[in-house]
Formats: C-alpha cells, structure tokens, sequence
C-alpha cells in the first residue's frame, strides 16, 4: 500500500504550507502529496498559480502531486477559483481532487480523484465516478471495513485505485457557518481569521470535560486522531491502495516514517501503535468507524477489545 | 402568475390527509424502508397506503413526491431499485434522490418520472445542478440550508433546474448529506440508516437539580429545573469551546422563513418545503395552513405582505420551546 499526504485542512498561511510539503516531499517516504485549500476559500492558501509554480518546485522528489479542492462550494467566486484550478492542473497534467459535485461538474473528462466528501458509498457510484474521469477514489470516512472490501472488489482492473483516510482528526462536516469565527463572536464576514491561531483547530468539549470535536472554521473534525494502524491488514486483505495521512502541526514527518516502517515490517503493530501515540502527545485515538461502530470508539486490534474513545 | 408550491411533509397517511386537507399543493413521503431519511420507528407508507395516499393527493390536485435520499451501501442496490420502480409503477409526481447511481438508474429505467434532486445530495452551487440535469434529468434540486437568500437569486440566474427551498421546520445546520456528527458518536448514519440522532440513541437523565441529555452516552446538554430541554442532536447542544459554555454551533432552534418569505420567492423558488416526516398530524395541518395563508397573501398583494401575528402564534406553538430563526437564509448568520 502507497501513503499520500493528505490537503493540509487548517489554516497554517502560505509560509508554513510551503515549509510543510516541502519537508513531506523530499524529507518522508510519502509516495502522494494532496495540496490545496479543501475547508475555506477566505483562507490564505496557495492560490492555483502559486500551486503550480509549488508543484514544479516539488517534483524532483518524484511524488504524485494532486491538487485537492473545496469541499463546499456555494459562490460564483468558488466556482471560478474551481475552474482555474482545474484548468491549470489539465494543463500540468495534474489530477483534480474534487470533494463537492462542482469539482466533478468542472473536471469531467479530465484525470479527477473523488476526495472524502464525495459520498462514493455504493459499487454502481464507483463505477459512475470512473467513467467521468475519476481515477481515484477517497472513500467516505464512515464506511466500515465490509464496505470498502465490497467496493475493492467490485473494480476491473483496479480502476479507480481506492484511498483510506488512515490517521489524523477526521473531517466530519461543512457548515455554510464559522464556529471558530463564532467562538469570538464574530460573523464569517468579518472572521478576522482566528482559525489562523489554532493549527490544529479548537477543541470542542462536553460540559463533562470530554474532548469531543475539533472546530476549524467551517469545517467540524474529530478531535480524536483517527488511526488505523492496528487495521492493517485488515486494510490490504479489503483491496485499499492508498492510506491517507491527514497533515498536523507537529511531528507529521515522524508519524510518516512510523507507517511507512510498519508497512515493511520493520515495526510490529504493538511498537508502531506505541511511537504514533508518543507522536501524538497523548490524544485520544478512534477508528471505531472501521469496524462499524461510533467513529470515537477505539478498537485496538491487536487486542481486539473496545475502549471508549476517551 | 404561478404561485409558489407550498410542499408539507407526511409521515403517514392521517398526516398526507391533513396537509392536502389544509392546502398543499403537493405532499412528500417515504416508504417504511431503508431508502429514506426519516427513517423513524413508526412511520413512512407501505405500498398500499402509498397507493392509497396518491390517490387521495390526486383526487384533491395536491401532487405527492416519493423520497429515496439514503445511499445504497456497497454493492446492496436491490431494495432501493425495487423502490424505485415502486413509485414509479404507483405514477408518483416525482422522486426524490441524492445517490448518482440510483439518479442514473431512475432516469435509465424510468425516463417519465420526473427526479428531485435530494438535499441529501448537497447541491450548493449551479455547476453541480446543471451537471445532474445533464447526466440525469433532474427537474428540480431541493438546496441545502447553507446559502443566504441573495446566494440562491444568483445561482438561479444560471440554471433552468427548479429550486425547492426549506422554509418551515427543523434546521440542519451542515452541509446535508455530508455530515458525520451523529454517526460519529452513535455509529448510526443518516446517509445509511437514514436517521440523525436517533431515538434509541438519546438519553435523558435526571442528575441531582439539573436534567441531562446525552447522545450515544455523550453528554449534549443540561437544563435547570423548568428549562425546556430540547432533543439532543450534536449540532444544537451546549458544549465548551474556547473557554466558554454555549450552543457552539447554533441553538435549538428551527427555521421559520415567514419575514422574508416575499425574497424568497423573488429570489426565483419554485416551492417551499415544509420539515418534519416524523411530527404529528396536527403539527402538518397547521404550519401548512399558515403557509398557504401567507403564500396566497403574498400573491393578493405582494408589496404589502407583512407576517400576521395570528400565524406566527400558529407556527410558535407548534415548535417545542425552540426559537425560530431565518438561518442562512439571512445574511450575517453565517
């Protein structure tokens, strides 16, 4: 199986975006990096040209560059950012990662990847999305383990090539509203862009002190870390391609390594699973998901018990 | 000039009964399966009251939608085609759909059957309309509640697909159909199952003077004695969030369109859907009562409409505690 980086959902600003991938590109084994803005278009993201002129700069590292894109497109300014973005990638020869059926409407005919927030739930819609282009598919991060095995197995020819969101808080939902521009009682329009201090979103608590969700502007996270290492093989016997590892602000070049060294057997599972939690400072994990329960469920397979997503 | 539709929910037949009864020109409702949202205990048509539910729309000239807005799972497409054919053999006016390939599979097999396109599709923009009226014929799309009203003006500038736009009822606050809140916590899905927050998942607990909620065992808020507690769904509960205890995302309210229902209708909608498959009859009859009211004022004399006081006692009473709100459809909500 191939690991891909995925698009970067928080607001980090140009700078540290580029300072990121660069060090995903020629500093991981990552074999795929997903680049641009999925969450908002009021952020500070490359804009379409500047992630070209970025993609030429990256591609001496020979990783597969895509460029991903909105998730909830509603304004004409959307939609024609959507077109230059699938315009130039065509011309590049880049694949698109639509996440909202306006990336699909925009991009047919050319290479697409569905991202998550395509609802690719059934065998009839994979097959659809191929033949409008889509080469790849992100399946929905809900989907249990007996799914996404009925999905890879319907394929010919293992087309379109199947992706699993593998690690990282789970994008769960857009709203037209901003909850981090909310919690400072700010409307979207004048946001002021506080999601910018939160670089890895906000957490949302219950009133008894469980860190429930991860505010990021209009987009609403897990704010437990999904993890399905302990899922490997699970994963490869189901015909997944791809594990996505969804980009955080901290020790992501590490949390790399420690797949891509499980993935060749150099780690066992208990030892991968150990250094992941080290890597992620004592966050809560889930991956209940997979195993068709409540996505902050846990479920360590290695001991095949579950544990509550605490 | 053609009104405005005013479009009421029917969670079974006494409900379809009481909102062509009070003056929908059109009613929508589910068979009691898997192919739809709403999928309550209790609820939806058999075949036969589907049947007989058509009937009683078309003897009165209401016209009935069938809705099929879950997401067939895997490679488990049976049940919905069988539905499909189902509304299609019964004449329905129209079926209501989020899935592309159950859209393909209807316009295939059914090419008469004129398709809705479900909110659950999440449509938000006219690139993704148009794209389903060229690969589907869709003739209408239902919009998800994330565009002000001067957003859905624009975007009907460029497409000839009808607009079907929530006016009254429950408010989903998440781009619909795309939304994993309640899965998330209760491994149930609204795009599978067909239920957000469902019943069997919610909680509520009496502790010491305060009146919890709890979904899926989370906690989602706590009342006072003599607060109204409104149901819990993730979306509307009182969570902590940057050092403070509110409603984070929006507060239990629900939709009410009422003020701005002249701009709506300017904005170029074709019908206005009431919410709420699983409330009572009697909530159907009156908030489709008030809606024809304030739709036929509207056209008696467009310029003077103004929200009579006596509907929105009507409509306040039918809402739980909740305060109403224009939503999205208001600019500075979001």
């Amino acid at each position: 199986m191939k690991i891909s980086i995925g698009p970067a959902l928080f607001e980090w600003g140009k700078q540290a975006l580029r300072d990121f991938y660069r060090r995903m590109a020629f500093e991981t084994p990552a074999d795929i990096l997903y680049m641009g803005e999925v969450v908002c278009s009021k952020r500070n993201n490359l804009d379409p040209e500047e992630l070209v002129a970025f993609a030429r700069e990256l591609q001496p590292s020979g990783k597969q560059i895509v460029f991903s894109s909105l998730g909830l497109v509603m304004t004409e300014g959307e939609l024609a950012t959507m077109r230059r973005l699938a315009a130039l990638a065509r011309e590049e020869g880049i694949w698109l990662e639509a996440n909202d059926l306006a990336g699909l409407a925009i991009g047919e005919g050319q290479p697409l990847a569905a991202g998550p927030h395509i609802t690719t739930y059934n065998t009839d819609t994979l097959a659809m999305l191929a033949e409008i282009g889509v080469k790849r598919a992100a399946l929905p991060v809900e989907l249990p383990l007996t799914s996404i095995a009925a999905l890879a197995a319907s394929r010919s020819g293992g087309a379109p090539e199947i992706e699993v969101f593998a690690h990282g808080k789970l994008p769960l939902t857009f709203s037209a509203r901003c909850y981090t521009a909310r919690a400072f009682h700010l409307p979207k329009s004048n946001c002021q862009y506080r999601c910018g201090d939160f670089p890895d979103g906000m957490t949302m608590s219950t009133q008894e002190g469980m860190e429930l969700l991860t505010l990021n502007g209009v987009e609403t996270m897990s704010d437990a870390v999904f993890c399905g290492l302990g899922d490997l093989e699970a994963l490869r016997k189901a015909g997944v391609d791809i594990l996505r590892l969804s980009p955080q602000s901290r020790n992501m070049k590490e949390i790399v390594e420690v797949w891509h060294q499980r993935l060749l057997g150099r780690l066992d599972g208990a030892e991968a699973l150990a250094r992941l939690r080290e890597l992620n400072e004592g966050r809560a994990f889930c991956n209940g998901y997979l195993h068709g329960r409540a996505g902050l469920d846990f479920i360590d397979a290695s001991r095949q018990q579950a544990t509550w997503g605490l | 000039m053609k009104k405005v539709e005013v479009l009421a929910p029917a969670g079974n037949l006494p409900s379809l009964k009481a909102a062509v009864d009070a003056g929908a020109d059109a009613v929508y409702f589910g068979f009691r399966n898997a192919t739809n949202a709403r999928n309550f205990e209790g609820l939806n048509f058999s075949e036969k009251e589907a049947e007989t539910g058509l009937a009683y729309a078309h003897q009165r000239g209401a016209k009935a939608h069938l809705v099929l807005n879950t997401y067939p799972q895997a490679g488990d497409s049976d049940l919905w085609h069988r539905t499909v054919d189902l509304a299609a053999g019964l004449k329905a006016d129209a079926i209501i759909l989020a899935n592309l390939a159950l859209l393909r599979y209807t316009r295939e097999r059914h090419p008469q059957l004129p398709i809705h396109l479900s909110v659950q599709a999440s449509a938000s923009n006219y690139e993704a309309i148009n794209f389903c009226q060229r690969h589907f014929g869709i003739t209408r799309v239902i919009l998800p509640r994330v565009l002000t009203v001067g957003e859905i003006k624009e975007l009907k500038t460029h497409t000839d697909v009808e607009l079907e736009v929530f006016a009254f009822g429950g408010l989903c606050v998440m781009a619909e159909g795309r939304c994993y809140l309640s899965s998330y916590v209760t491994g149930v899905s609204p795009n599978i199952e067909g239920v957000c927050s469902p019943a069997r998942h919610v909680r509520f607990e009496n502790r010491g003077d305060k009146l919890q909620t709890r979904l899926g065992g989370v906690l989602i808020a706590q009342y006072d004695e003599g607060e109204e507690a409104a149901y819990p769904t993730i979306c509307k509960g009182r969570f902590e969030a940057n050092h403070q205890v509110y409603h984070v995302m929006e507060e239990p309210s629900s939709l009410n369109i009422l003020e701005m229902l002249p701009q709506v209708i300017e904005a170029g909608v074709t019908s206005l859907k009431i919410e709420g498959r699983q409330r009572t009859r009697s909530y159907v009859g009156a908030v489709t009562k008030v809606m024809r009211e304030a739709v036929d004022a509207y056209y008696a004399d467009p310029r003077r409409f103004h929200p009579k006081t006596s509907w929105i006692k009507a409509l306040n009473s039918t809402s739980e505690g909740t305060c109403h709100t224009l939503g999205t459809y208001q600019e500075g909500w979001q």
